[in-house]
């Protein structure tokens, strides 16, 4: 900056002319670099959807399409083979229906509490609480509930089995609560504080501030942390395996949760290591992943549409907020309704009449008496609620986390954590599968960073809504959704079968860095969009380049939000069992890979195999969960420390 | 709001972080204890892993040039795996089926132990035998409560294999005669998955290999008509128990090098040893 201003104090004509040109060039390139990595996570995902539709589409040479989606009996070795996929596809929604029905009030009012009411000694503690939820693997949450919650729940409803969709429900809800509640709480405090202001210095109590003003300007990142935890819900594959029974029916009746239950995941999480490659069996899986890439499309579709609405009411009328609170008033008691007659009419089924009745009358009541309580008083009560989501929220964690840490001390040693497995696993440690872990999150990382930062500059700072950076964003979306199994299945058929990369680190290594890039991807792009457009404007207008005013005004502000979304990455990459299993790692091993092309063993799929394949090694499955947990947990301090670094030093 | 020097941490950090990443990638990847000499490939059958896997240890320890990496998967993975070449042996808890050795007419066949499939049921289940007929009639889903077969009063819940399986390929050939299962089977996909439902879930019933047999289930007794055999080593010697098979590996051809090394080795006296260790029957 300096320079250039002494440049312009004493101007060399030819060299002002030449260094202009040679900062126009450089902006040029630094841009098609940018537009580069954009176009790879977009078209990645239509790669992927390519090479789905070529092992899929063989299956059809078997049986009409009409009977793979709408047959009611999956049965691929039968004596008569069906693949008929209705059973899966009702399954995968009933589940994720079960799921939000737990995570969407938990993790909004999680949300409302650490971004408006928390003081930040009680945020200081309960953030990085939330996100050590999100680096939990889904291996450790399967573990858990299939040792501890489907007893319970067998315990609880006196059913023979507790592997049910309860089951499945409530594991992906607790798994999709981290999401939900880490992105709606970077909507809501990126709310500006004039409108909370404006609206207390008005009189008004804070929950009616919360809920009138804050929560509304919110809640297009709000509405996008709820599809982003659908996303997580429909696609997890480990725990819902672990949990769900995977009996291929419907449940009889459609809301008996206590029923078992498969989803699209489950079946291939179960079938696909198994299957013979290029039989009936294997396309018909590709087929299943199909579908499962669909029901994401059409999910993450009608959410764009829903932003795009709101989006499109906002800047339609200028005046923001006011306006979506005025919409959303308007159309609350319509929702309500709508909510409050499902809710009776599946009480009425599923109780009794009487008792629909009687809640019927309870809500009428409560419908009168709301508006007449003091608002002091319904805040009280609107707060209380809200600390009691949060309360609930924690105490699972640290169930959870006591219960694995409880059993797995013991089976500390240093010579567990250093020294190769032995007797399956049974005895001896788990060092080659700590290091094979760091070697996959590593690479994971180091491609999908600079990509993914990359793309989210491109998109947020270079371009205006048009045709491409539509498709692109269609594409980053979509592949946001894209389940981590069928990215599993990408990598083995693409990188493992078709490159013949084998089952290997580096096949590992990609596969999981297309599974993060769109985490990267969308949290760099929150956290650019978080910065006020006139602090951009400041400085293009002192002259600054583009890619100046990126480098040094734009990104030194967005870093938390950037680091925040690398920790929710790593914690992804380092815990997810789908994507490698296929494509990385093998059952033991007791040497170290030597090369990227040596398949590796991993902590995750140590602990799953340690859990369903090797009986008799009860100690050493607490202990790799632990050390497993605590690797995510250590990974996540360090990047929590620099976050908080630079909260503290950067506020506007 | 010096945001002037904020830039230099900013970068000095992601490049501080990349750094990490990339050093630690090559850093861990190249430090190797004493480079293996040679590497072979074991994959297919759970059944067949827990063996396949302790003579590996077995024989590495005695042999610390050779690298053996057992892999499960399933026995048409085994299969495929080395009729492909992917695999120098392959696993299977099962025959070749007629597809397989026309697309792999070269595999040669070792047995290199057998099993039992042991019906399991939870501890407190008072049933005290089955006929190889009433296994079917509760895995076709006809008998659907503990008292018609004997036991108390509760429902039964069916655990079954995946449909990849070769333990649940066999037993759908020797017990259900090729007929389908019922729908409402909860499918797992592993013996020790199917072994630590059965464990938990007081109704269950399931098929596990005899390695999988321990205290925290009950293996019923079956009852042949003449006799009530219960699974174990014994009865599959002397051919009585109805539900048991071989367990086998593959290899393309006669094997070679470390494989035929470690075939041999699993075939010895001492690998047998470990056969008889790990609750399968040794051959002969």
């Amino acid at each position: 900056m300096e320079q250039e201003q002494q440049a312009t104090a004493h101007p060399p004509v030819s060299a002002e002319l030449s260094a202009g040109r040679n900062a126009y060039l450089k902006e040029r390139i630094i841009r098609s670099v940018w537009f580069a990595t954009a176009a790879f996570g977009a078209l990645s995902v239509f790669f992927i959807l390519a090479f789905l539709i070529k092992d899929g589409i063989p299956i059809f040479a078997t049986v009409t399409p009409g009977e793979f989606l709408f047959g009611a009996i999956w049965n691929p070795t039968g004596a008569v083979p069906a693949y008929g996929t209705l059973p899966l596809w009702v399954g995968t929604i009933l589940v994720t229906i079960g799921a939000m029905a737990i995570a969407a009030p938990l993790g909004i009012a999680c949300a409302i509490v650490i971004a408006e009411l928390a003081s930040p000694r009680v945020r200081a503690i309960v953030k990085p609480a939330v996100e050590l939820l999100a680096g939990i693997p889904s291996v450790v949450y399967g573990f858990f509930g299939l040792i501890i919650l489907t007893d319970v729940i067998r315990v609880t409803f006196s059913i023979p089995s507790g592997e049910t969709w309860l089951a499945g429900s409530l594991l992906l809800g607790i798994m999709a609560l981290p999401t939900i509640i880490s992105v709606s709480e970077d909507a809501i405090s990126a709310v500006p504080k004039d409108y909370r202001e404006g609206s207390l210095s008005l009189g008004v109590t804070r929950w009616q501030t919360i809920s009138r003003v804050v929560v509304p300007a919110a809640l297009s990142g709000i509405t996008a942390a709820l599809i982003l935890g659908i996303g997580r819900a429909v696609g997890e594959t480990m725990a819902v395996l672990m949990v769900t029974g995977n009996a291929s029916l419907i449940p009889d009746p459609l809301y008996n949760v206590l029923s078992p239950i498969r989803t699209l995941t489950g079946t291939l999480g179960i079938e696909m290591g198994e299957t013979a490659i290029g039989s009936a069996h294997y396309h018909a899986l590709f087929g299943v992943a199909l579908l499962l890439l669909v029901i994401t499309l059409a999910v993450n579709i009608s959410a764009m549409m829903i932003l795009g609405h709101i989006r499109a009411k906002q800047t339609g009328t200028g005046n923001g907020p006011g306006r979506t609170a005025a919409l959303i008033t308007r159309f609350r008691r319509e929702i309500w309704i709508s909510v409050a007659a499902i809710l009776l009419l599946v009480v009425a089924v599923t109780v009794s009449p009487l008792a629909a009745v009687l809640l019927a009358i309870s809500g009428a009541i409560w419908w009168y008496l709301l508006p007449r309580i003091q608002p002091r008083y319904r805040q009280t009560a609107a707060f209380g609620l809200l600390y009691a989501a949060l309360a609930v929220v924690l105490a699972a964690l640290a169930i959870i986390l006591g219960y694995i840490l409880i059993n797995g001390l013991p089976a500390i040693s240093w010579e567990f954590l250093t020294t190769a497995p032995r007797a399956l696993g049974r005895e001896g440690g788990i060092f080659p599968a700590i290091v094979g872990t760091l070697c996959l999150v590593a690479g994971a990382i180091a491609v999908a960073l600079p990509i993914g930062v990359g793309a989210a500059i491109y998109l947020v700072e270079y371009t205006r809504e048009n045709i491409v950076t539509r498709i692109i964003r269609s594409g980053v979306d979509l592949l946001n959704g894209t389940p981590s199994i069928v990215f599993g299945l990408f990598g083995f058929s693409f990188l493992v079968i078709y490159l013949n990369f084998g089952v290997s680190l580096l096949a590992g290594q990609i596969t999981l860095a297309l599974m993060v890039l769109p985490t990267v991807i969308r949290t760099t792009e929150e956290a650019l969009r978080g910065v006020p457009a006139s602090l951009r404007e400041g400085s293009l207008a002192l002259g600054a380049t583009q890619w100046q005013t990126i480098s040094r005004v734009v990104l030194p502000p967005a870093m938390p939000g950037i680091i925040t979304g690398a920790i929710l990455s790593i914690g992804r990459a380092a815990g997810e069992t789908a994507p490698v299993m296929f494509t990385a790692v093998i059952f033991s091993s007791r040497f170290l890979p030597s090369s990227l092309s040596d398949p590796v063993m991993a902590l995750p799929y140590h602990l799953y195999i340690l859990a369903t394949n090797v009986p008799g090694a009860e100690t050493n499955q607490y202990g790799t969960a632990l050390v497993l947990i605590a690797l995510v947990a250590v990974i996540y301090l360090v990047a929590i420390a620099v976050r908080t670094h630079y909260q503290k030093s950067i506020r506007w | 709001m010096n945001l002037r020097s904020k830039p230099l941490i900013a970068f000095t950090l992601a490049v501080i972080l990349l750094g990490t990443a990339f050093v630690c990638g090559c850093t861990d990847s190249g430090a190797v204890p004493a480079a293996p000499v040679e590497t072979i490939s074991v994959t297919g059958s759970t059944t067949v892993l827990p063996l396949a896997q302790l003579a590996a240890e077995a024989y590495m320890d005695t042999h610390p040039e050779a690298d053996i990496r057992v892999s499960g998967g399933g026995s048409s993975v085994g299969v495929k795996a080395v009729g492909e070449g992917t695999a120098e042996i392959g696993m299977a808890s099962r025959d070749l089926k007629s597809s397989e050795s026309e697309t792999y007419p070269d595999l040669v066949e070792h047995v290199v132990a057998k099993d039992a499939i042991a019906i399991i049921v939870h501890p407190s289940n008072s049933v005290s035998d089955l006929t190889v007929e009433q296994i079917k009639s509760i895995y076709l889903g006809e008998t659907t409560n503990w008292k018609a077969v004997g036991g108390p009063d509760a429902a039964i819940v069916v655990v079954g294999r995946d449909s990849a399986s070769g333990t649940r390929e066999y037993f759908q050939d020797a017990v259900m005669n090729k007929e389908d299962f019922t729908t409402t089977q909860l499918e797992k996909n592993s013996n020790g998955a199917v072994r630590q439902t059965i464990s938990q879930t007081p109704g269950a019933i399931g098929y596990v290999g005899l390695g999988y047999l321990d205290g925290a289930v009950k293996a019923v007794p079956v009852n042949t008509g003449t006799s009530i055999v219960d699974a174990g080593v014994a009865t599959v010697i002397s051919g009585e128990y109805p539900i048991a098979r071989g367990l086998n590996m593959f290899t393309a051809g006669q094997p070679e090098g470390l494989a035929a090394d470690y075939l041999a080795f699993i075939m010895s006296p001492d690998g047998q040893a470990l056969v008889a260790e790990e609750g399968f029957v040794p051959i002969a």
